[in-house]
């Protein structure tokens, strides 16, 4: 019997009736053949659902790459993500029982290994096969290490027999190649060591300023044998090659900070990323409603200080100009005194886990070398209550204004949207802020990461931060395009797992603001996504083009370099991923496809991109105001420091 | 006339001038006077609102050096603006946006006053042989 389906037949469901349909007439008219479903390999799941299986010095004993696995899962490695390649390296780190996630390439796996440790401060791995793979996650570590991201990069390597000769393909000289985008790195170049260097590695990570270690592995230590412990050397516990103890400022340092902060009519604490590194959000709760200081977040993660508190900064600018003290905590990376809106009289305290860094960039008044949590339990349990109504009231006034101004500029987008039938930027903002925090959703609840040039400005404003770990400033600092979508599929990984500050959203989806031309970078990631069940709204702002198209305006020959093609669709490209696509033109049918695609997030993790055609002309201030103007730093939507 | 009596004539002639979405014209632009003397008060003033809202393109030396930033003018350079270089000019494409980078600033810098004092802070970026005459207070 012939079964050649027709389109109506191709419809129906698989079974019974698609036996029936092919007795239909017209069967006989087609002859296309069967395209058969997206579907997840019974491999995958069986794979997953095995039991840890660790390497043992007994029998033929355990290979270099064990070794290493046994000291990642001993670490807690929180979570692997990578592609084949430095296999004895990555498969002995999934047996050991470290969570693993296999993607499509090698930089979208490093930037997702990123964000899962942005979201929880817990240490990531990622890893690729030699050159090519390796080479391929750079601007992911480099991102990273602007970041100040605990990342572990892994590689494999060829041989050491092989270095020089260029013997067979993909050697390269890898440890050159991160010059300037790690903390440490190491090619391991004796087995014995390898213990070792995993604990060179590990000290780095968990300890100081984090930052991402690089180490290479050629086979002849990943493969290497061992069945006695006693060849490897240092084969010490982590207790015993590592410390936990953390530098504490002096008795005098913190009185002359809290004097310093209780004579300040307007003090503000800028809580940097060390303060959510060192998990000291409740401490700093605590001292700052003792001492009514205001407080203002910065860094690749938002929320260690809510963004909805009475005594948040992080939109009332006007009120981070009038500060007249300003205390950094945890700063990590620094700006300098102009890009941030402090006035130039205010007096500067810096808190800091390493002095090298104390007076870079910004001058001070005091600088303690300290740990962000042990200066911050201080505070919280002894610095004078006081009560600062005038200052609190400037807050509430500012927050005010600024709320204005972003209201302003989304009044002004939904009539450039009414006039256009494309979204304006505003209005796509403003609409996923509304559908997040204002609607039904536990405004604490959604994961949100930010990325893209026109698309990250004007999201950045609208996105908030109500608790640890709930949004990340994609771009941070490094200033990648692209990165936005697989950071933001770790960090929804991260969310799925509920580590450390996301367990209490545990199952959640996450949401990410990203722009066509960033999404390029990552959309096959959606295969992943697919893969693991990981649930992820990806709202794509597409206006046909590169972000930086004016900088080709009044230049010859320019302009086709900064352009696309016109409506391209990102949705079909994600339903051909075994993701969802949606289409959206009007701020109703956003609004729709928002709270469609999250459902389906929550019920049945399964993501979907929402393709949000707008203009690139969208861009341009004097034809559709307001245009595109910086976020003022530090504060809500800020990206460089 | 005393000064702000003249400030509010070139206002008001200005809304005149001005296109039906309350942005001005070239021509409005071109017309109109900076009521405000370019003195140090005023520069320092402008210097203030040039620092919460300019130096993220601009810079803080106004040269625009940061290429991350699609094309933003070399304030320093008087020759190089798109848009004139007149005190109405200027305060034309910060208040309304101008080319196809520069936002309009209407809703951030909302008090003309500040306007213009920003306008005579930019005068004191260029090079001395082009800044007008510093006024006394």
């Amino acid at each position: 019997m012939s079964k050649k389906p027709s389109r109506r037949n191709f419809l129906r469901p698989v079974g019974a009736g698609a036996a029936a349909a092919a007795f239909l007439p017209q069967a006989k008219l087609s002859a296309a053949p069967a395209i058969p479903s997206i579907t997840i390999p019974k491999d995958l799941p069986d794979s997953l659902s095995q039991s840890p299986k660790v390497g043992s010095f007994e029998g033929r004993g355990m290979t270099g790459a064990e070794i290493f696995a046994k000291l990642c899962k001993d670490e807690d490695l929180a979570a692997l993500f990578c592609c084949p390649g430095n296999y004895t390296v990555i498969n002995a780190i999934a047996a050991a029982g470290v969570p693993a996630y296999g993607g499509r390439s090698e930089g979208s796996m490093c930037a997702a290994a990123d964000g899962f440790s942005r979201v929880t401060g817990e240490v990531t791995a990622c890893s690729g096969t030699e050159g090519p793979g390796f080479t391929n996650m750079i601007m992911n570590i480099a991102s990273a290490n602007a970041a100040r991201t605990p990342l572990l990069v892994l590689a494999s390597n060829m041989e050491l027999s092989g270095d020089d000769r260029e013997k067979f393909i993909q050697t390269g000289y890898q440890q050159p190649t991160t010059t300037g985008m790690k903390k440490y790195g190491k090619r391991l170049i004796d087995p014995n060591r390898v213990w070792e260097y995993g604990s060179y590695a590990f000290r780095n990570l968990k300890t100081g300023i984090p930052g991402p270690v690089h180490l290479d592995f050629p086979a002849e230590v990943a493969r290497a044998r061992f069945t006695d412990a006693a060849k490897l050397t240092d084969y010490y516990t982590k207790d015993k090659y590592r410390t936990e103890s953390r530098p504490q400022p002096t008795r005098k340092e913190v009185e002359q900070a809290m004097d310093m902060i209780n004579k300040a009519e307007r003090p503000m604490i800028v809580a940097g990323q060390g303060v959510f590194q060192r998990k000291a959000w409740d401490q700093l709760k605590i001292a700052a409603e003792r001492n009514e200081f205001a407080v203002v977040t910065t860094g690749p993660t938002g929320g260690h200080f809510p963004d909805d508190h009475r005594l948040s900064a992080g939109v009332a600018h006007d009120a981070t100009m009038s500060a007249d003290l300003v205390v950094f905590i945890g700063q990590y990376s620094m700006p300098g005194r102009g890009e941030y809106h402090f006035s130039p009289d205010a007096k500067t305290i810096r808190v800091h886990p390493v002095a090298e860094d104390i007076g870079r960039n910004w001058p001070i008044e005091l600088g303690i070398v300290g740990d962000e949590k042990g200066f911050l339990e201080i505070l919280a349990n002894e610095i004078p209550r006081k009560k600062r109504d005038a200052w609190v009231a400037e807050l509430a006034s500012a927050r005010a204004k600024t709320e204005k101004r972003d209201l302003d500029h989304y009044e002004l987008g939904l009539k450039h949207s009414a006039a256009t039938n494309r979204i304006h930027p505003a209005v796509m903002a403003k609409e996923v802020h509304d559908f997040l925090y204002k609607g039904d959703i536990d405004p604490k609840q959604t994961v949100t990461g930010v990325g893209g040039w026109t698309t990250g400005i004007f999201a950045g404003r609208w996105m908030r931060a109500n608790r640890p770990g709930q949004s990340v400033a994609c771009a941070y600092q490094y200033g990648a395009i692209g990165p936005d979508m697989a950071m933001m599929i770790g960090a929804s990984a991260a969310v799925q797992r509920g580590v450390g500050p996301q367990a209490p959203y545990k199952g959640a989806p996450s949401l990410v603001v990203t722009s066509d031309a960033g999404v390029a970078y990552s959309m096959f990631e959606f295969d992943t996504a697919a893969k693991y069940k990981i649930p992820l709204v990806v709202v794509v702002y597409n206006n046909n083009s590169w972000g930086m198209w004016p900088a080709a305006v009044g230049s010859a020959r320019s302009m086709h370099m900064y352009l696309f093609q016109e409506n391209l669709r990102y949705d079909k490209m994600a339903e051909g991923l075994g993701a969802r696509g949606e289409y959206v033109q009007t701020p109703e049918e956003l609004r729709a496809a928002l709270k469609r695609s999250y459902q389906i997030a929550a019920k049945e993790n399964i993501s979907t991109l929402i393709n949000v055609q707008a203009l690139k002309d969208f861009t341009n201030g004097a034809a559709y105001a307001p245009g595109i103007a910086l976020p003022w730093e530090p504060g809500v939507g800020s990206f460089a420091h | 006339m005393d000064r702000v009596t003249s400030a509010i004539i070139l206002l008001v002639s200005a809304w005149a001038l001005s296109g039906q979405d309350g942005k001005l014209t070239a021509d409005a632009a071109k017309k109109l006077k900076n009521p405000i003397a370019f003195t140090k008060k005023s520069i320092s003033q402008g210097r203030d609102t040039f620092s919460r809202n300019c130096v993220g393109c601009h810079g803080d030396n106004g040269k625009a050096l940061i290429d991350a930033v699609a094309d933003a003018t070399d304030l320093t350079d008087p020759k190089a603006y798109r848009d004139g270089a007149t005190d109405g000019e200027i305060f034309r494409s910060i208040r309304d946006g101008a080319g196809a980078s520069m936002p309009s600033f209407k809703s951030q810098i909302d008090k003309d006053e500040d306007l213009w004092n920003l306008v005579n802070f930019i005068h004191s970026l260029w090079p001395p042989e082009s800044q007008p005459p510093l006024q006394k207070e």
